[in-house]
């Protein structure tokens, strides 16, 4: 059982880690990302250079940012920066699930901003993408 | 498509642009619609004081990654990197215009990891993400 509370930037603390429930990649989740980013490369269907369709690179990165929504309310902030490194090509049928980890926190003008560093693996915990991004949060 | 996998690019050399017209039925397809959200409920896009929803700014790097994957092939796929600040916002309706230029090329093993300057501009010529992303090529 989670008990959810407000993200704020004094709740949160650094080195706190967050850990996505695994989801499992349908080939209609893949196409409906490939029509959000109108991207319909056919790689995402048809046979890919790895041998059978793959995801776009960036198809598990709102299970990457969305991490702290695992453990909190978060009603919004801004995406400052955001960093990949692509390992592994995702394929459809693959189970994947992203953990992170709060490695800073800091204020800037007045705006609050956390850092997390990010990985995203399949059900071998083979890494398929790891980096880390950071994310103002609103005051209220 | 097939993908254009560029051995020969040299520092400096362009890439093709990829223009992207981001609209709300994308932006809600990204991010799911979801109440007081400022990606898919205006009205609390407006309390946030924009004047309407913004697009994830992930979804420009989406665009990156299709603009290095038309360029450098699976060497992005499998071997890329990326690495992007958001600068400006990105509305629903904004038309952006994806730039890569090429930085850098490095032995890396038994191939060449190119370095591409990248940035998203926005209809009034605004950058609205800039960064660097990179991929693995032959030779």
């Amino acid at each position: 059982m989670v008990e959810f509370k407000p993200l704020t930037y004094e709740a949160l603390q650094v080195g706190e880690e967050f850990v996505s429930d695994p989801q499992l990649v349908s080939p209609e989740d893949v196409e409906a990302y490939a029509f959000a980013v109108d991207d319909h490369h056919p790689w995402f269907s048809e046979d890919s250079p790895f041998g059978g369709p793959v995801a776009h690179p960036t198809f598990m990165a709102n299970q990457a940012l969305r991490l702290r929504h695992s453990r909190y309310i978060v009603h919004g902030g801004l995406h400052a920066k955001m960093e990949f490194e692509f390992r592994e090509p995702i394929r459809p049928g693959m189970r994947v699930r992203s953990r992170g980890r709060v490695i800073d926190k800091y204020e800037r003008r007045g705006k609050p901003y956390m850092v997390t560093e990010y990985v995203t693996e399949d059900e071998n915990s083979t890494v398929l993408v790891r980096g880390q991004f950071t994310q103002m949060l609103f005051r209220d | 498509m097939a993908a254009t996998t560029s051995t020969s690019a040299t520092i400096g050399e362009k890439l093709p642009d990829l223009v992207k017209d981001v609209s709300q039925r994308r932006i809600d397809a990204y991010s799911g619609v979801r109440p007081r959200s400022i990606h898919t409920d205006e009205s609390w896009a407006r309390t946030k004081g924009f004047p309407k929803c913004l697009a994830q700014a992930m979804m420009s790097t989406a665009y990156v990654s299709e603009l290095m994957t038309r360029f450098v092939g699976a060497g992005f796929v499998k071997g890329g990197t990326m690495s992007m600040t958001f600068i400006k916002p990105v509305f629903a309706g904004d038309r952006l215009t994806v730039h890569g230029v090429i930085k850098e090329r490095r032995p890396e093993d038994d191939r060449t990891r190119v370095v591409v300057d990248v940035w998203c501009e926005n209809q009034s010529g605004e950058k609205t993400a800039i960064g660097t992303a990179s991929g693995l090529i032959a030779g």
